[in-house]
């Protein structure tokens, strides 16, 4: 799954970034990388943009970059570490 | 750890005092580095601008112990990439400028995230000191840093600060000594991993082997962008011996990485950084307790709710302009009043004659009233930095990112055009915060759509003289016009001429922090600063321009014909007094001297290209002079339409002068309102753009809001004079305007 489908409140891993360039290059160097673990706080209204909390500090992403990261759910609920 | 061989490597550094070390203060938004770089420098530091781009260049020095310390304040950024103007600037600078060192300034609370521009640094083969800064916050927070562990795992000295409050100063300023004198082979680098690193080597010794390449650029730091396929570092391969080699090593290198790890080589790297910093952070880094958000938390769960976000945000902009105006009214009130007591001092101080006359009616009048508005444009700022401080205008963003993203712009636009209620020229500089060229450009654009300061006092003038009823209800339509029409521009630009792929947003979003007092005057005077600057030279300069095109070639009235005007008024007022008489002939008189004026005879030769919205010769000289300032339209149409000073200084006589004259109607009004709103801004916002963007955008936007504004003003005058002027007056009437 990508980060856009993962509900708000609920904790993900990431398994990588589907996407190069600018947008996979800045997602990256923000902290979504490998194995990093996060979580999606809230989102907008219609669901965009998303607030994701990934390496212990919180991230605006929009709806069309949060599709470019996969991810699966995470082992344990509420996960910021 | 101070090592002999430094003496060596910088002779100019082994002479006795004064020693001289030039320190670059880096590090991610939001990590305090603004405070603490005035904890370093006090208050001795110079603003100045990048060589050849609008980013601005804040430098500050210190002397201690025979050393002195400059240091240089770079732009906030996350990575050394070169997608955004900040992040060029950052690295160009320490490419190419290569500073004695780098201080990163390290968000405590957050720190793997700023570990990763960190290594970067590293990389460079300049010696890096961190400062985990904010490190009070931690503490509190329960993040225990075993700061000794962390620089011997990463081979970076690190020392605990607090920017806010000046802890750890001293101890920073012993590291920066200690690391400027140890050499560069002390320095290690991150290690990437066996795979990265096998195609690293070979690369690296091959810049190595270039000798006039590696000269320049340091190894390590090539090879990995090379890698990361940077556009940048491929650009400065060429044109060296061996470079077309290089390059082609290069490609197959990240090709046989991308076939290894099945993604891209950009990406591969900054995994692997990740990695490493995760392991040093595992060893250095105990989180005492779980993170705590609760606070800002609480907060967001009404101020970020999906539903909430946008009346909130809604809400607060109206409080801004409530308080702003509300406040800003007395200050307002107390500069006119200083200034027009100038102005009769330095007449009475001084003989008549031109010198005089330059400087009471030009200089004194064109600044004065310019500078009424300061107080109005200050408080806006400092609330709108209180804003930004305690971290609302990511919130902000957050709550209109979707709508503005519809027309093209940015959640980051939502900043800049907000100042844009102020003052144009600080809004233009503030949109540098937004990262993709295209961006930038429609945001500024569009900003002088919102409303300044200046616009105000014409639209509260023309509302009061022509729509009594609801004056504010008129004002603020006007006002909301110039937002539909913002993001109705920026939809056409980006779908046009700024066309091109969708830009990432991608925006921290910072805890709520108290803001400091010295926080947010440093903020407000950033942007006063380049207000008032424009105001001393460009203002002063239009001011000037201005008198001298309303001034000369001078005329006078015959005496015969004053008298006779003089006369015809007391036959027509039987029982006016001499003085009434008097007052009047001399206003016939200005107004003559006005039409005969450099700016009447302009005025008169536009007036064909204005006349289809119904403007007279009066209207296009005013039109004119609103370039040297937008609430310029008042005074000059108070010259024109002779209404003399009431004695309050205020606009009442205006208003009944505009009233009784026949050639004014309610539509004329609001072919005026919405032709001020839309036409080019006054010449310091001009040349504010032509700064930022160059001569092309500027006269692209110069003949695009020109366009818009004649537009506008041509549909409403024909549209309202087919239904008839007194049916619109009537129209206006009943919807209680």
């Amino acid at each position: 799954m990508v980060v856009s489908e993962v509900p708000a409140g609920t904790g993900f891993k990431v398994v990588k970034i589907s996407t190069g360039k600018e947008v996979g290059k800045r997602l990256a160097d923000m902290g979504f990388t490998d194995g990093a673990e996060g979580r999606v706080v809230r989102t907008g209204l219609l669901r965009d943009p998303l607030q994701v909390r990934i390496r212990g500090y919180d991230v605006l992403i929009r709806r069309s970059e949060a599709e470019s990261i996969e991810v699966v759910p995470a082992a344990r609920e509420g996960g910021s570490e | 750890m101070r090592s002999d061989s430094a003496a060596g490597l910088r002779p100019a550094s082994a002479a006795p005092l004064p020693r001289v070390l030039r320190v670059a203060l880096a590090g991610n938004p939001n990590a305090g580095k603004t405070s603490l770089f005035n904890a370093l420098t006090g208050a001795h530091h110079k603003v100045g601008n990048y060589p050849g781009v609008t980013v601005e260049k804040l430098e500050g020095s210190r002397l201690r112990r025979g050393v002195e310390y400059r240091f240089v304040d770079l732009p906030g950024i996350y990575s050394l990439t070169a997608y955004s103007i900040d992040e060029m600037v950052a690295r160009d600078f320490l490419i190419d400028e290569r500073p004695d060192l780098i201080v990163d300034v390290l968000d405590s609370t957050n720190l793997e995230r700023n570990l990763f521009l960190c290594l970067q640094f590293q990389e460079l083969g300049i010696p890096v000191v961190g400062a985990l800064n904010m490190s009070d916050e931690a503490e509190a927070k329960g993040i225990a840093i075993d700061d000794a562990a962390l620089s011997s795992l990463l081979g970076i000295r690190m020392v605990r600060t607090v920017g806010t409050d000046g802890r750890g100063v001293d101890e920073l300023l012993d590291a920066i000594d200690a690391a400027a004198g140890s050499s560069r082979g002390e320095s290690k680098s991150i290690h990437y991993g066996a795979e990265l690193e096998s195609q690293l080597t070979p690369l690296e010794a091959a810049i190595g082997a270039d000798r006039a390449f590696a000269s320049r650029y340091p190894a390590r730091w090539m090879a990995v962008k090379l890698v990361e396929k940077d556009a940048n570092a491929f650009d400065r391969l060429r044109g060296h011996a061996s470079g077309g080699a290089i390059a082609e090593d290069a490609r197959a290198a990240s090709a046989w990485l991308e076939g290894h790890y099945g993604r891209d080589a950009e990406i591969v790297v900054s995994e692997q950084r990740y990695g490493y910093i995760r392991g040093a952070v595992k060893e250095a880094v105990r989180v005492v307790r779980a993170p705590d958000f609760s606070v800002t938390e609480a907060i967001d769960k009404v101020i970020m709710n999906r539903f909430l976000a946008l009346p909130v945000f809604a809400l607060v902009l109206w409080g801004v302009f409530e308080l702003t105006f509300a406040a800003g009214a007395y200050p307002q009130r107390w500069l006119e009043d200083f200034f027009s007591w100038l102005g009769g001092a330095v007449t009475a101080a001084m003989p008549g004659g031109v010198l005089q006359s330059i400087l009471v009616d030009g200089v004194i009048a064109g600044v004065g009233s310019v500078f009424s508005f300061v107080p109005l444009v200050v408080i806006l700022f400092f609330l709108l930095s209180l804003l930004e401080d305690v971290g609302y205008m990511s919130r902000a963003a957050f709550a209109s990112d979707k709508a503005l993203h519809a027309f093209g712009l940015h959640g980051q636009s939502v900043f800049p055009m907000m100042l844009g209620f102020g003052c144009s020229v600080p809004a233009i500089m503030a949109a540098r915060t937004l990262k993709s060229k295209r961006d930038r450009i429609a945001t500024i654009l569009v900003i002088p759509f919102m409303s300044c300061g200046a616009k105000l006092p014409v639209y509260v003038l023309l509302a009061a003289a022509f729509f009594p009823k609801n004056p504010a209800g008129v004002v603020m339509g006007i006002y909301a016009l110039g937002v539909a029409l913002s993001l109705i521009a920026a939809a056409v630009l980006k779908r046009t001429a700024l066309k091109g792929e969708p830009t990432p947003f991608v925006m921290e979003l910072p805890p709520y922090r108290a803001p400091t007092l010295r926080g947010v005057l440093w903020h407000v005077w950033e942007k006063t600063a380049s207000y008032l600057k424009k105001m001393g030279t460009v203002i002063m300069a239009a001011s000037i321009f201005v008198w001298a095109i309303t001034t000369f070639p001078a005329y006078r009235m015959p005496e015969e014909a004053v008298q006779g005007v003089k006369a015809g008024y007391s036959a027509e007022h039987p029982g006016s007094s001499e003085e009434e008489a008097r007052a009047y002939a001399d206003s016939v008189a200005s107004e003559a001297a006005m039409e005969h004026s450099a700016a009447g005879l302009i005025g008169k030769a536009i007036q064909p290209a204005f006349a289809p919205l119904g403007f007279d010769w009066r209207l296009s000289v005013a039109t004119i002079t609103g370039f040297a300032a937008k609430e310029v339209i008042v005074s000059t149409l108070g010259i024109l339409y002779r209404a003399p000073e009431s004695a309050d200084g205020g606009t009442g006589s205006l208003v009944d002068a505009l009233r009784s004259d026949p050639h004014w109607s309610p539509l004329l009004a609001m072919v005026l309102l919405v032709f001020t709103l839309a036409i080019p801004p006054c010449v310091a916002a001009l040349s504010t753009i032509k700064g930022e963007l160059g001569w092309r955008w500027l006269g692209f936007e110069f003949l695009l809001l020109l366009s818009v504004g004649w537009l506008l003003g041509f549909a409403i005058f024909q549209v309202g004079s087919l239904i008839g002027a007194g049916s619109f007056g009537m129209a206006a009437a009943t919807a209680g305007l």
